[in-house]
């Protein structure tokens, strides 16, 4: 089942419907019946699940503040039971504070919130309470300071399981050694079965969190992560829901909830991106849903217009009768088109005109006589009209039977609807039917293309009518009513939500996250942009460690994190799986047995998704659903980093070939040049040059004379060679044209900065008296790729 | 005589070698990259030389260099075997292919051995082309025992018991003449021949012998015994060169045996650079031609896939392009029939001799 979770109320809104269901039962009853959602099914992970918790929790609280997060994390054996203690250095918490954060079970305090938040992934540091005091009977213990204090402020905190109310039992001060921060102190029945899912969880959030020192004890190993970065991440801002990421439950509550009387108001202060022009196109939309449109159609001439008013109004004087027919007639043959309440509006508005000249009343009877009267004429026109616009929108090969056929069947079924006010439906089913009754009748085919481009046709022709749309309450209070105001919501054009709400770990953190806890011979990293899907903005980071001390044998390692939070269960079930699965790894120097599934190797993929709601396939939270958009996202962050790797292999590869290549030809060629000299019984042959240029390599070759130094260098690779050439001479060398020299306890560096063309060479020289040693050292260049005799 | 040119031709092979050696030195010395150039040895890569009437090599080349790990190791093996080869010139001594293949894993150098016989080979016919010196110059022997010929021909061969005088009929048993691996070695003294047959399979040779078409017919038999060895190749170009004696040569009908007729005649792909010395440009096809399946009736064997194949590859060989080829092998396409030399029996043991033979040979205006 996938959860897209996007209704309000974040975190608490399923669990709070799965409560409502159980309301006459206790919460711990409740939380017994539902631990498996809440991931407390067995000791092993209900430990993993309080540790995620507390950690994610202290993490965001620090945050919060601005603070450098410190974490210290305990799981100790406590007698038939564990003790699970973590600290942070965050603000801490007011005793009026204690029982919103750490008490009521399913308190959401992110209720309407929609943010980047690790809170978003949980359950609740309070599940974890009320799962310790109902495993081990004792309750949770909280020492908490603010800064400044002078001391610690205890706590302890049981939850009223009848009433789902959090009590304090104990309040007294203590000390602490932490300036600031709180402590959170549980025991509960545990194992330590899983134990390498919580090194993992632990493990992971410092990968991702390389500004957080965490330290983690357990029985029997205690990790320590230091901090890498002094640069907190982004602080995120709260967004208001996008009108497109909502769903009909949530619209519901918040209408209710609403202070807002009319729906344009409501739009504008409840979802982001709503201004006042959009609220009134969605408004208009829900109104054409909610009300319908009325057909506009051409009117008839002035002339004839005027005659039929003057004709339909009795008892007025001849003056007023002639002024209001010209002006009711004058308005009219200014709209090419009219729909009746534009008549009717033109006709109100003529009644006002004629009473502000004349002072004559034309009273609503009249009005309605006259506007009868107008469209009246009006509809004889119809038929033709329609005729006309059917034969415009549908193929030319239709015959003039169908589409007069067409056209009578319509019209009948219009001059059926009051006002011709119909809805898109309405105006489907009529065009629907009367193709039915054409072909049947005529004997010819009008064909579902045909019937929508009709349908298409005439509602293009039709005008939104200017009935008050419903206020927020009748909305609030009517199923259908919300129903056709999230159709308009989801039909209008909104601009995408903003993205600035989310806060990216960064390509740079990332690679610097896994650097710090994988020591491998390369990382790449990738920060994807922004995209939403529904009604969420997201952006998904992917970052590869490859080789080094990474085991090479079986599959590769799979980071999963979620706002920061690793994800450590169902990893089989999560998006990152099948997008992983479904890339060629071969294509980026993986080895992938088969070609499909996930690859093998020294490597360690990293994938980051962070969203204002990020959904999962499950209440527990361990598995990403498959949302398309945040699939392909994925696959490209991937792919994006992947690549870099790829360069990497490549490259690695073919230095490995090209130092193959070096030690079987550097095997070869001396053999056969001392051979040579012996069969041609000449001096045994200098092959340094031979071996540069076979190699394609850069040759640096040294030569002394009596009065100096001369090192050539010979660039026999395709591109031109940046160097740095440093000779350390132990004899003063005076002072080289083009070189800097540094003199050192009796050593002399001197540095060539020089760029040598492919194929060119370079003459490095300086002036030498007698003898001295030498020790060269060249940059610029891989070593695979540089001969130096020298 | 015959001794000197030996040595001269034997000091010139050294000498070859060294300059080769020498090249490869210099190369280094100028901090080149080592390389030889050799012919590309492929049927697209042979041309017709008008001027000596043999197929040669073109003028595509493909390079050794040790730029390539391969290219390296193939010049180290150069390099040992040109030390080998001017080692065995200068003690007077000779070794057959398959001794150097073997005599390679006696190296030091565990690259410059060979791993296999076809590669050694390859390189003694590189070294051959390169130094423009023939094998048998450098001492070096085929494996394949020497074929025979039998016919009225006295010879005197320089042999390491000293000067031999044969008459290949008189002096000879009925296998007849050995030929010598180097048949350069041979003076050849006197002779009553009239033209020279080659004839491809034992079984026919032997008929032959045993009617006496040989002195009949005052004819050379030689033996090719299937792809004719350099050295009888060798001897039929002398025999025909030196004794002015018209070269026919007579074989299976099939695509197989197409091929030894035009290595006789034209020169073999392998050995094209040697074309001038081992081809008899004149030599004549005398049979089993395809016409004469049907002309008389001879048992056939169905052709194979790949007989089909190697007709249609001779279609396009430039050493079968001329009408005669041209219109037998489409006439064995087209009859997709093939047949042996032997076949001729079904019309008797004596018709090769008495009839198929004379008749052929005197349309061809050979008698």
């Amino acid at each position: 089942m996938t959860s897209y979770q996007s209704e309000l109320g974040g975190r608490s809104n399923v669990a709070e419907e799965l409560a409502e269901s159980q309301r006459s039962i206790s919460i711990a009853e409740f939380f017994e019946k539902n631990k498996h959602m809440l991931g407390f099914d067995s000791g092993a992970r209900g430990l993993v699940t309080a540790v995620k918790e507390a950690v994610d929790n202290a993490l965001d609280a620090t945050e919060e503040a601005g603070i450098l997060p410190d974490i210290y994390v305990s799981i100790t054996e406590a007698g038939d039971y564990y003790r699970l203690v973590v600290e942070d250095n965050g603000p801490g918490i007011t005793k009026e504070q204690l029982p919103k954060v750490f008490g009521k079970l399913l308190y959401g305090s992110r209720f309407h919130v929609r943010e980047q938040k690790r809170g978003q992934q949980g359950i609740g540091i309070s599940a974890a309470v009320l799962y310790a005091q109902l495993t081990s009977g004792k309750p949770a213990m909280i020492t908490s300071r603010t800064d400044g204090d002078s001391d610690a402020q205890y706590f302890e905190l049981i939850v009223d399981t009848d009433s789902n109310e959090p009590e304090i039992s104990v309040d007294t001060t203590t000390s602490w050694e932490r300036p600031h921060g709180t402590r959170i102190e549980l025991e509960m029945e545990a194992n330590m079965r899983a134990r390498q899912q919580l090194h993992d969880y632990i493990k992971h959030t410092a990968v991702v969190n390389p500004h957080a020192r965490i330290e983690f004890e357990e029985p029997r190993e205690r990790l320590k992560f230091e901090r890498v970065t002094d640069q907190l991440p982004a602080e995120t801002e709260e967004i208001r829901p996008h009108p497109h990421g909502i769903e009909l439950g949530s619209l519901i509550k918040l209408l209710d909830e609403s202070a807002s009387h009319s729906l344009s108001g409501f739009l504008q202060s409840e979802f982001t991106r709503v201004g006042q022009k959009t609220a009134e196109s969605i408004v208009t939309a829900f109104r054409d849903r909610h009300f319908g449109r009325e057909l506009a159609w051409k009117p008839a001439p002035a002339p004839v217009i005027e005659s039929t008013v003057s004709d339909v109004v009795n008892n007025k004087s001849p003056d007023a009768t002639a002024t209001f027919a010209q002006r009711v007639a004058g308005a009219v043959s200014e709209q090419p088109r009219l729909a009746h309440h534009e008549c009717r509006a033109i006709v109100a508005n003529a009644a006002e005109h004629v009473k502000s000249t004349t002072g004559a009343t034309f009273g609503s009877t009249v009005q309605g006589h006259t506007v009868e009267a107008i469209w009246e004429l009006i509809l004889d026109g119809v038929e033709s009209e329609l005729t006309e616009l059917i034969d415009e929108v549908t193929t030319a090969r239709k015959s003039d039977e169908t589409i007069d056929g067409m056209a009578r069947r319509l019209v009948t079924k219009l001059n059926g609807v009051d006002r011709h006010r119909l809805t898109h439906d309405g105006i489907e089913s009529f065009v629907e039917r009367a193709a039915t009754q054409t072909e049947q009748r005529d004997d010819v085919t009008f064909g579902e293309t045909a019937q929508q481009k009709v349908t298409e046709g005439v509602w293009s022709i039709s005008s939104s009518v200017p009935d008050d749309p419903p206020s927020v309450t009748a909305v609030s209070n009517d199923r259908d009513f919300a129903s056709e105001l999230l159709e308009a919501m989801r039909e209008t054009d909104i601009l995408a939500p903003p993205t600035d709400c989310l806060a990216p770990i960064t390509d740079e953190l990332v690679e610097e996250g896994l650097r710090k806890e994988f020591d491998a011979d390369f990382y790449a990293a990738t920060t994807r942009d922004a995209e939403v899907h529904g009604g969420d903005p997201f952006i998904v980071e992917a970052g590869i460690a490859y080789g080094g001390d990474i085991l090479s044998d079986g599959s590769i390692d799979v980071l999963r994190f979620a706002n920061r939070v690793p994800l450590v269960y169902q990893r089989g079930a999560c998006a990152t799986a099948d997008v992983i699965t479904s890339i060629n790894w071969r294509n980026y120097g993986l080895d992938q047995p088969g070609g499909s599934g996930t690859p093998n190797g020294p490597a360690v993929v990293l994938i980051h998704v962070a969203s204002t709601n990020v959904p999962f396939t499950s209440e527990s939270k361990d598995a990403i659903a498959n949302v398309p958009e945040i699939e392909h996202e994925i696959e490209l962050a991937i792919r994006d980093a992947a690549r870099d790797l790829k360069r990497y292999l490549k490259k690695r590869r073919s230095l490995q070939q090209r130092k193959r290549k070096r030690n079987v030809i550097a095997d070869i060629l001396p053999t056969m040049a001392e051979k040579l000299a012996n069969m041609t019984d000449q001096q045994s042959l200098m092959i340094e040059d031979s071996l540069a240029r076979i190699m394609s390599n850069v040759l640096v070759e040294r030569t002394t004379t009596d009065d100096g130094v001369a090192l050539t260098i010979t660039n026999h690779t395709d591109t031109s060679a940046e160097l740095s050439v440093t000779d350390i001479v132990s004899v003063d060398p005076g002072s080289p044209a083009d070189a800097t020299v540094v003199e050192m306890d009796g050593e002399w560096f001197v540095t060539w900065e020089p760029t040598v063309e492919s194929g060119a060479t370079a003459r490095l020289q300086y002036d030498l008296d007698g003898e001295a040693e030498f020790d060269i050292s060249i940059e610029g260049i891989e070593a695979e790729k540089l001969s130096v005799t020298a | 005589m015959a001794i000197d040119t030996t040595n001269q031709s034997e000091e010139m092979a050294r000498e070859q070698l060294l300059d080769l050696a020498a090249e490869f030195y210099d190369q280094f010395a100028d901090g080149a990259v080592p390389s030889m150039q050799i012919p590309t040895r492929t049927k697209s890569n042979i041309e017709y030389d008008e001027d000596s009437e043999v197929w040669v090599y073109g003028d595509r080349h493909s390079t050794r260099s040790a730029k390539t790990v391969s290219g390296a190791k193939k010049l180290l093996k150069a390099t040992y075997v040109i030390d080998f080869l001017s080692t065995q010139l200068d003690e007077d001594r000779s070794s057959t292919l398959r001794e150097l293949y073997y005599l390679s894993e006696s190296w030091d150098h565990e690259i410059a051995q060979f791993s296999d016989q076809n590669e050694s080979n390859q390189l003694i016919e590189d070294l051959e082309i390169v130094s423009d010196v023939s094998r048998e110059d450098f001492h070096m022997r085929p494996e394949e025992s020497g074929a025979t010929l039998m016919g009225p021909l006295q010879l005197r061969e320089q042999t390491r018991r000293g000067e031999r005088d044969i008459h290949c009929q008189k002096d000879v048993g009925e296998g007849g003449y050995q030929i010598p691996n180097n048949p350069d070695t041979i003076e050849f003294l006197d002779n009553d021949a009239d033209f020279v047959l080659c004839v491809e399979t034992g079984g026919m040779r032997d008929r032959l012998v045993e009617n006496g078409f040989d002195t009949e017919y005052n004819t050379i038999i030689v033996h090719l015994k299937g792809q004719p060895a350099r050295a009888t190749r060798r001897i039929t170009r002398r025999l025909h060169d030196e004794l002015g004696l018209p070269v026919v040569v007579f074989t299976d009908g099939d695509p197989w045996s197409y091929r030894i007729f035009a290595s006789v005649a034209y020169g073999s792909i392998k050995s094209a650079h040697l074309s001038e010395y081992l081809a008899t440009p004149d030599a004549r096809y005398i049979g089993i031609q395809p016409t004469d399946i049907e002309e008389y009736d001879l048992p056939t064997d169905p052709l194979s896939d790949s007989d089909i194949n190697a007709l249609e590859n001779e279609l396009e060989d430039p050493r079968f392009q001329d009408d005669f080829w041209t219109t037998e092998i489409e006439h064995q396409l087209d009859i997709g029939k093939k047949a042996e030399q032997q076949a001729l029996a079904a019309r008797g043991l004596d018709f090769v001799t008495d009839e198929y033979l004379p008749t052929r040979l005197d349309e061809m205006g050979v008698i």
